[in-house]
Order: structure tokens, then sequence, then C-alpha cells
């Protein structure tokens, strides 16, 4: 240890840390540019400088060692004056108009005219003259706004290791930052961690998605918002990128119970929101949440939070991923729990509207068997709930309602009940239950996953031909990229931006249907419009047609009935952020409550509600856990040759035919990774979240005491 | 259930919000500021300083400026159209306001004009060497500072979401979020909103304006001005005033050239829309706020002004023919590096032709128009502008190739306006009734200006924030002394 004495203030200090960190860690601010707490000391911008006794010029703090006996001042006029010098020079380079730039209000450059002095005059304002290279996927380069503080190059070259960002010097010998002869940044290894926007104090090297109305953390890592439960995607694929695949698991296991089937049939929204993107395609996190459940150990059930019993019950309606969901953290933390489930099984529209070659039972079977034994649960299958405040006065503390839209609709057209013509719900269910049969030709009328789902059905049930049509057109079809894609690899003809007047019939049975272009979408008092096109009619041959335009649950209409109120029909009305009801102690999620979405947003939602009936039973509502190990981040990330170029991995998928013909036999359609790819798709990533561990600026607004 | 307590919340720390933290504090309120950038002083760290009329620098430099007079200016400016009794106190408060400030610290190099036909009411905040931009950042750091010494607690990346008001409908609370995007309530007595406006909010601009962002309409857009103070006001039932762009000329895409550029195109030279024709007495271009209006006025909004060599070369030998305040350096010798860096990297602002043909075909307007209109601004300079009557020396013929243009469009500093307030800058619903404990100061609340922003009186927007903020804090902390 040494003692230095700081304006007068004696500190005690390791020996040889640098002095301007001694005087920020103990309070006492001194102003700097060039330096960063992550980085190595500088000594450039000669912002922080100071006075010390028994030298005869001011030195910069940032490149002095503590020693005992050292004594420093900080704000002698002439350090006062060298530093308003340095600023000068500074700005006699930067533009004077800071009422176009984005960091306006958050610039260190700023702040520093703000406590040092605004300059002006003296010195003759030169321009850079650069253009703004906006080439470059994520970042933006304004050089004409940079001040070489070095701290990009540093933290690209020393704190990642990733030797993108150079000092280059144009014919004029302007110095600026950049990749080695100019390079776009995707042609030079950049890893795109974007450590270089972090640590940039000015205007100068910009974050694309950065805006003022978003959180940080949500701009800088979208991925983890985006998901509907928050999983930490960076996290738990830096687990399978370090091997620890089980611990990857773990991770999404901390928001929620089904990983495995997750990995089969997420609808992903963390992949919509992957930066990745921007330089090719997002990473294909999915298929990894898949290959990390795939190598479970189950270790984290040791680690899982089970509080004692407390003597209340729940009542949840609807066995379904939302329900389960709730029955899950409902028994962990403590009370009794019994589910309702109208159907033989349990599993919703896991079970009943994903097909089995989607999504393996044995699957789903083992993550509800996971769920069932995780407390005091109780299940009632084959029970349907007709009322269910009843539920309150038959001894339930409070209530869970999550009873899915298991109800197809037939669109009123002539010919919608003839013979032959099905609905999606119930067409999905008798397929899972072996009952269902379809024609030789066969028309879907919709354009979502589910009518996807109902297209490959029927093709594995013997149907000749699959006719999908539907209103959307071919890019604003609700059905993911990839679920379209293999649709149409086992045969699918897409007919969009159509809409059906009329089925067509024969003594009774269905023929055919009638379709027609649509043109002109617009919105008029909030409502989708669109033309019918004259002169455009077609017929589709069909002897089989399925409806698959939306479903609605099966709620009767009548709102006395079910005891809660009802919104848009027959939903369940929410009335407040968590699922809460028209009657108090019951609380509401999934499809029933928000409209047919995805499972994933399900068991979001039943993860607020449960909170909300935990602190209502008397609970803290915290159903927080921490079942993956502390994770390391290295933030040394080096270099990947190529690494922009690297694209997406695909996963194993069984070709068309043999998918088709011997679904039966050839198990799961996509295989997912093995471990090379998962390996490979796992160091695409850009580990966003690396961004976030590094040093905050500390400036003057931050110490009052030298304001 | 609040996390954290006090008697009055100022709602963003620029200028207005920093002079009503200040001023409450110092008449004995306890006051929480929140912000929700990294730094105070808002769009004011852009800014030089303050309007007041009446200060001892225009006694001293023998400047004959009253309040009188400039009530009667303003009045008559905006066609009695804005409240009398707020600008009455807000200018009969300013010179008070200049001392005050001096009181903490700020000095002042003088009372300025911004250009030659403007009053002198812009107090400069005083630097170490000359006028400048950025000046009233220093300003801002007095008023942050005194603000410490008075105990007024900054929570700073914090940003204002609602007015919580209890059941009898007086303020209770301030619910913001933090830096760490967590929802904190801040119980209170009183709130001041002071969010300096819109401009950074192009969906609102456009609803409430009816101007486009980057298509007719280039204003300043300081992150995070995006009329959550306005939105936070209405929401709490103060009544909508309408919201205004604080106009300004943009020469589109010059700035970041050489500051001879936009200096010799800002010139009073040849002006012309689309249809090649002129519009104006050039020599009002000085009031940035009548070039902005006269823009909005045109087809597609915009105008052009363009010069020729010889009138550039002239510039370089002999200097400018107006500077204002913000470009007071009348020398443009590097006009031609310019024009080269331009070239360089594509700048899409400067039009550069040889002939007036061409230069048209550039610009999209008929050649013969063009052509013609220029043949007779050309006569006019040899004797007199019988179209718009401009005075013979900023009368300067086109002859010589290459010619120069820019586009000029509305522009502006952002939105003034929005929320209604009275003279003690208490917000007031439909009925004119005060809403208890909710004040508003600064941009949200300046509906001074009607539909044009007065240049004639510089200083105006941060005078009327600085000063605007103090009557809030003062009037917020006697209303919580009452509620006690």
């Amino acid at each position: 240890m040494a003692v230095i004495t700081i304006d007068g203030r004696k500190l005690e200090v390791p020996d040889g840390k640098n002095v301007l960190e001694c005087a920020l860690d103990a309070g006492i601010y001194i102003p700097h540019l060039c330096h960063h707490k992550d980085l190595a000391p500088l000594g450039s911008c000669r912002m922080c400088i100071v006075e010390v006794e028994g030298e005869e010029k001011p030195v910069p703090s940032c490149k002095l060692q503590a020693k005992d006996g050292l004594v420093i001042e900080t704000q002698t006029e002439e350090v006062k004056r060298l530093r308003m010098l340095a600023l000068e020079l500074l700005l006699a380079g930067h533009p004077e108009d800071c009422s176009t730039c984005p960091k306006y209000g958050n610039c260190e450059l700023q702040m520093l005219i703000q406590y040092i002095g605004p300059k002006t005059g003296r010195l003759k304002y030169r321009t850079k003259g650069f253009a703004v290279n906006e080439e470059n996927p994520l970042l933006l380069h304004d050089m004409n706004r940079c001040i070489l503080c070095g701290r990009c190059v540093r933290a690209c070259n020393d704190l990642r290791g990733v030797h993108v960002l150079q000092y280059n010097k144009r014919e004029d010998l302007e110095v600026y930052t950049g990749a080695l002869h100019n390079k776009l940044l995707t042609d030079a290894n950049c890893r795109f961690c974007q450590a270089c926007a972090e640590v940039c104090p000015t205007g100068t090297i910009r974050d694309k998605l950065a805006s003022s109305e978003v959180r940080k953390e949500d701009y800088v890592v979208p991925c983890r918002v985006g998901c509907p439960a928050h999983i930490d995607v960076p996290r738990y694929i830096r687990f399978i990128n370090q091997g620890d695949y089980a611990s990857a698991n773990a991770t999404v296991r901390e928001k929620v119970p089904f990983p495995h089937c997750l990995g089969y049939i997420c609808v992903h929204n963390c992949e919509t929101e992957c930066k990745h993107q921007y330089l090719n395609e997002p990473v294909s996190i999915r298929n990894l949440k898949r290959f990390a459940a795939e190598h479970d150990d189950g270790a984290w059930k040791a680690k899982a939070f089970h509080k004692p019993a407390t003597g209340k019950k729940i009542a949840v309606v609807g066995g379904g991923p939302a329900g389960l969901t709730a029955a899950y953290f409902g028994a962990k933390l403590g009370h009794s729990v019994t589910i309702f489930e109208g159907a033989e099984k349990l599993g919703g529209q896991l079970r009943y509207g994903i097909p089995s070659y989607r999504l393996p039972r044995e699957v789903l079977d083992q993550e509800i068997a996971d769920i069932l034994e995780a407390g005091d649960i109780t299940v009632k299958t084959g029970t349907k709930v007709e009322h269910v405040p009843t539920l309150l006065k038959e001894g339930f503390d409070a209530v869970f309602v999550a009873v899915g839209t298991h109800q197809g609709a037939r669109l009123p057209l002539p010919g919608n009940d003839l013979e032959g013509v099905q609905v999606n719900t119930d067409f999905l269910r008798a397929f899972e239950e072996g009952t269902a049969t379809v024609g030789e030709k066969v028309v879907i009328l919709g354009g979502g996953n589910v009518a996807i789902d109902c297209a490959g059905a029927a093709f594995r049930l013997g149907a000749k031909t699959v006719d999908m049509a539907c209103l959307e057109a071919y890019d604003a079809m609700t059905a993911t990229d990839e679920e379209r894609a293999w649709a149409v690899e086992e045969g699918v003809v897409l007919h969009n931006s159509k809409t059906f007047p009329q089925i067509l019939g024969e003594n009774g049975h269905v023929t055919g249907v009638e379709i027609k272009s649509v043109g002109n979408f617009r919105k008029e008092n909030g409502r989708m419009m669109f033309d019918v096109l004259d002169g455009t009619e077609e017929i589709l041959p069909a002897d089989t047609v399925i409806f698959a335009t939306g479903q609605r649950p099966t709620i009767p209409m009548d709102p006395e009935a079910f005891g809660l109120e009802l919104t848009h029909g027959n939903y369940v009305a929410g009335k407040g952020p968590n699922g809460e009801t028209s009657v108090e102690g019951i609380w509401a999620a999934g499809d029933s409550l928000t409209g047919t979405t995805s499972v994933i947003k399900g068991i979001a939602g039943a993860r607020d509600a449960i909170s909300a009936i935990d602190i209502y039973l008397g609970g803290d509502g915290n159903i927080d856990e921490s079942l993956a190990p502390e994770q390391k981040k290295d933030p040394y990330i080096g270099i990947i040759d190529g690494f922009a170029q690297i694209p997406r991995t695909e996963p194993n998928v069984v070709p068309a035919p043999e998918r088709v013909t011997d679904w039966k036999t050839c198990g799961p359609m996509d295989n997912g990774f093995d471990e090379k790819k998962a390996k490979c798709e796992a160091e695409r990533c850009l580990q966003c979240d690396l961004r976030l561990c590094i040093s905050a600026p500390r400036t003057w607004g931050d110490f009052s005491k030298e304001a | 259930m609040a996390d954290f307590e006090t008697q009055i919340v100022v709602i963003a720390g620029g200028p207005a919000g920093l002079s009503a933290a200040v001023q409450a504090a110092e008449d004995g309120a306890d006051v929480i500021l929140i912000e929700k950038n990294a730094a105070v002083g808002g769009a004011a760290n852009m800014g030089m300083g303050p309007l007041a009329i009446g200060t001892k620098y225009q006694q001293r430099q023998m400047i004959d400026v009253t309040v009188e007079k400039c009530l009667k200016l303003f009045m008559e400016y905006t066609h009695y159209n804005i409240d009398g009794r707020l600008v009455k106190r807000y200018f009969d408060q300013s010179a008070e306001t200049i001392e005050w400030l001096e009181d903490m610290g700020v000095e002042f190099e003088g009372a300025f004009k911004y250009f030659t036909k403007s009053e002198a009411t812009w107090h400069i905040v005083k630097t170490d060497q000359g006028i400048g931009p950025r000046a009233a950042s220093f300003m801002n750091k007095a008023l942050f500072a005194r603000a410490q010494e008075l105990g007024v607690e900054f929570m700073l990346e914090t940003a204002g979401k609602k007015i919580l008001k209890d059941d009898e409908g007086k303020v209770c609370g301030v619910l913001a979020v933090d830096k760490d995007g967590k929802e904190i309530t801040i119980a209170c007595k009183a709130a001041i909103i002071c969010c300096g406006g819109a401009g950074a909010n192009p969906e609102f601009i456009k609803e409430e304006t009816g101007f486009t962002f980057g298509k007719d309409l280039f204003n300043f857009a300081i992150p995070g001005n995006v009329g959550d103070g306005i939105k936070m006001a209405w929401e709490a039932g103060a009544a909508k005033l309408p919201v205004r762009i604080e106009q300004a000329a943009n020469f589109e895409g010059i700035d970041e050239l050489p500051t001879a550029v936009p200096n010799v195109l800002t010139q009073p030279n040849l002006l012309v829309n689309k249809f090649g024709k002129r519009v104006m007495d050039e020599e009002q271009m000085q009031n940035t706020t009548f070039l902005g209006n006269a823009c909005a006025h045109q087809k597609d909004r915009v105008l052009f002004s363009i010069v020729d060599t010889s009138i550039v070369k002239d510039y370089i030998r002999n200097g400018v023919d107006e500077i204002c305040l913000v470009r007071m350096n009348p020398d443009v010798s590097d006009f031609f590096e310019g024009v080269e860096i331009a070239e360089k990297t594509g700048n899409k602002g400067l039009f550069k032709a040889d002939t007036i043909e061409e230069l048209a075909e550039k610009l999209g307007i008929d050649p013969e128009a063009l052509q013609e209109t220029v043949d007779d601004y050309n006569d006019y300079c040899d004797g007199y502008d019988e179209e718009f009557f401009k005075r013979k020396k900023y009368l300067r013929p086109l002859t010589k190739g290459p010619y120069y243009a820019a586009a000029i469009r509305p522009g502006g500093y952002g939105t003034v306006g929005g929320i209604r307030i009275n003279e003690n800058c208490e917000c007031c619903d439909d009925d004119f009734m005060p809403i208890p404990g909710l004040y508003a100061a600064g941009a949200d609340a300046c509906n001074l200006y009607d539909d044009s922003y007065i240049f004639l009186l510089p200083g105006n927007s941060m005078g009327f924030a600085v000063n605007s903020g103090r009557i809030a804090g003062m009037e917020a902390a006697e209303y919580i002394e009452d509620e006690d």
C-alpha cells in the first residue's frame, strides 16, 4: 500500500495503481477523455494532467503510478490552462454543431466542454470532410467526430483481441480509425461485439440500433427481450460454446419448464431479433436450445427451489403449456395444485395441435412428467370446468385459467357444411388420435403455421395433392419461412392473395373451391380492406377442404355460463398486466386470453400470472431461480477468419419424400443439430451481452463534490 | 409504497428544469430532479444565452430596449394570439434573472442582436475566448452546481413517465423509469414538467404539425426530446395548445462542409422556388424564421439559394455581405476547398453547374424559367429591384459559371408549446383551472410565438426556459408550503 495526497486529501491506495483511478475511486473527479477503466492508459488527451510535487511539468495522471509520499494537485491554474488548451486543440477538429449528433446528451466530450469551458474562436476550425460510413451492418462510422482518443482501437485489440480497428492515415495526413485499407468490417473479421461503439466517448462510432426510447440492455441484447419469457439467450449459447450443454439447458429451464419441446417448435422471436441477421442470417437459436435439451443431465433438479407447503390450493383450468407452467411454479411455491383438463391427456396444443412428426410425444411426455413431480400436483383429465368461479367456492384459494383455442371456425361461405369439409382443430386432434382421414385432393384454406400443419398431416394421410389458398401475399403469410419451405418441399401448392367466395359440391359432397385474386390492401378506419379482382376466378378441385382460418376458445359465448367477463366474443377479458380477470382470485393466460399466439407467449403469461397469484396468497411472488452455475465470460473473443460470412447452420432434416411416406417410422422430420453443428452455430453468436460488462464512463456529474 | 419521497419533482434538467430546481430549493423546498440523459443542460448546451430586457448590460451598451417596447412588438407580431399576462411576467422578471444567474457565477459578454434587424436582447454567456456555440453549457453547469449545493437530488438517466394524482386530483407523485429500466415512483406534492418538447419524435411532429421529418422538415432532433412532458401533462388533464415547430430555415446537407460553404449560400443573393421564380426580398433571409416560413409556403416546401463564381470570389476577397452571431466570421477563403470536399464525399446538398441551364436541370427547375429570372435579376442589378425592392448593396448579378446552389427547407430547433399554463406556470385544464401541484416550463409550455418563432427578440427560448422555470419553481414552493 502507498499513501498519496490528492488536493490535500490523504489516500491509502495499492502501490503502483494509476493515480487517475485512485482519485476517481476516492470520489475525486479529474477530467479525462482517452482513459477508460477497462482499457490500458494511453495518456494522449492530456485532460487528466496534474501537478506532481517535485516535478517541473504537469503529467497525465492516468500514466502516473501511485507510490508512497506522492503529492499531487489537480486544479492549479497551470493545470487548468493546459487542459483548456488541450480541449481547444480537440475542438478545432470536431464539428461545432452538436444538434444533429445522436450522442447529444450522452457525449463525454460534450460533458467535458461543460466542465472545462466551451472553447471557440482562437483556432481555425478544420473540417475533416469524411463521408459518413453507413455501409457496415450494426455500426456507423462518422470520423468527422473522432477525437482520436483511441479507445475503440484499444477495445478492439486489447480487450477483445479481434484486431480489426487501427489508426489509418489519409493522404493529407488526417488520422482516423478503421479497418486496414478501409475494408468493410464484414470483410475484416469484425466480430460485431460493438465494444468500439460502447467505449467511444463521442458520436463517432455508433450503434445503429441505439435509441433513447429503448432500454439499453434491450437494444444491445434484443434476443433476450424479444423472447416473451426473457430466456437468457447469449448465456446459454455461451455454455454450448464452452461445451457445457447441461448448463445451457439449465439456463433455459430457469425461465421455462418446456426447454426440449420449445427446441422443436418454438416460433423463436429471439431469432427475429437476433442482430446477426444484419450480417447474413440470424443465429439458429431454437436448434441450439434443442441441442442443449438433448444433453440435459438433470443436475438442475437439485438446484431448483421448492418452498414449504403453504396449505393454499390453486385450481389450474386447462392442461396445456400455460396451465402446466402455472402448475409447475405454483407447486414449487408450496401451493397445492389441481389441474383440470378437458381432454384425455395433458399437453394442450403441444399434443392436439402440433403433429407428432414435428414434436415427438416421448419428448412432450417426459417434460410433463418432470413438471408433475415438481410438487403437490393433482391431475384430473377428461374433466371440463363449466363455471370457473365455482372453483373458488369449492375450496380453491385461487384459479388460473388457460383453456386455449381449440375450436376452429368455418367461414360463413356457401358450401361450408358439405361433406368433406373439415376444420383445423378437429382435424389435427383426430390426426393425433389416429382417426383422421382425407381424400386425394385436399385444399387448405388459410396461411398460418396451423394451415401448414394441416397440409403436412394431409400428405401423411395419403393426399395426392394439397393446395393452400390464403388472403395474405407470399411475404405477408403468418407461417414462418422455415415451416412454409418444408410444406413446399412436401408438395404443397401455394395460392397467395386469394379470397374464396364459395366451396363447390355435388350430391352433398365437396368437389372444389372457387378462389379469386385480391389486391389493393389498405387500412380503413383501422380495418384491413382489399378489393376482389374480377375475372380472376379459378376452381381448385377438391374432395377434402380444411378450414385453417383461425381458432377460438371453446368457452360458451354466454359470459354467465363461464363466469368471467369475456371479450371479442368468447375470449377471457384481461383486467391487468398479469392476466387478472373480472373476478378477484382468478387469473388467466395463454391463447384464451391473448388470442392464438405461441407456446412461449403462453408460458410467459403463465409465469406472470402465477407470480401474481403467489403474492395474492401471501407469498413474495418470486419465481426466479438459478439452475445453471456461474458463467465465465471471456471478453477476449479473438479472431475468427471470415466470421461475418459463416452461414447459418441448417439442421438435419429428413428429405421430403421419405419424411412423408415413412413418417410413422422415420422419427421426427427435423433432427436438429449434432455436436459439430451445434458448436459451429454457437460460435456464430455475436455475444452482444459482453458489451454490457464494459464499465460505464465516469463523468463530472457523478462527482457532486467537484461540481 | 413509493421508492423515493420529496416535496417537488422536477422532470428533466435543461435550463427550465435546472432553474426550477434551484429556485424551488432556494425557496426552501426539497427537490428531486430526474433527467433522461446522462448529462444535464438539454438542448441549451448548444445554445449561447437567454433573452433579458432592461439589464445593466443594455444600459451600459446604451441599447434602448424596454419591456413596454418588446411586449408591444410581441403582441403585434403574434396578432394578440398569445397569453399577454404570461409574456409580461416573463419579461418583467428577465432582467433580475440575469443577476440571479450572476450570483451563482455565470458571467455574460453583454447584450447582443442575432442579426442586424433584431433587438439586442440576447445575453450571451461569457467563455474565456469570444462568442460562439455552446456558451450556455457554462450556465447549465453553474445552475447544476448551485442546485447540488442547495441539496437538490439528481437522478440521471431516469425518465419521467406519468404524473400521479390522488383522489382529490392533486399531484401526489411521479412515475419514472431509472437507468436499469426499472419503474420507480417518487412521492411528491408538486411536479414541474420541463422536458423540452418533441423535436426528436417524427410521428408526434407529423400528428401535431403536419410536417414530415426528413422530407419537408429538417429540425434539430436532440435525442430524448420525444414529447414525454407534453404527453404526461395532457394525460394528467392539462389542456392542449398547438404544438409548433420553432421555425428556422435549413440549408440542406451542407452543414458538414467547411463553414465557408453555408456562409456563402446564406448570403442575400438570388433565391428561387421550384418554378424558378423569386419569392421575397432576399435581405430578409437573415431572419431564419421568415426564410423557413417562405420555404414552407412553396411547392415541395423548398427554395434554392444561387451564387455564381464572381460573387464567391468577391466574398473571398472582401468578406461576405452579412454576418450573424452564429456565423461571425466573414472569412470564406476556403469555399473552393469546401466544394472539393463536397465532391469527394458525395455531398448531396451542394449543387454545382457550369451553366444556368445545367443548374436548372439539377435543381428540377424548368431551364427557360430560371434563365428568364436570372436575366431579369441581372437587369435589376444594373438598376433597381422592381420585383421585391431589395436594396442596391445586395444586388449582385449572376454571370460567371460555375454556379453554386443549395436547397433550403423548413427546419427548426425542435417543438415549442403544447401545454396550457397560466402566468404562474400552473398547468391548466380546459376550463383554465389549475391542476393542483402541476407546473410546466420551457419548450413544453412555450406557446409564446403563435405560429412563428420571434427571431426579432433573440434568446427567447432559453430566456423563457430559465424564467418560466424560476416562476414554476417559486410558485410550486409556495404551493407546497400552503399544502403543509
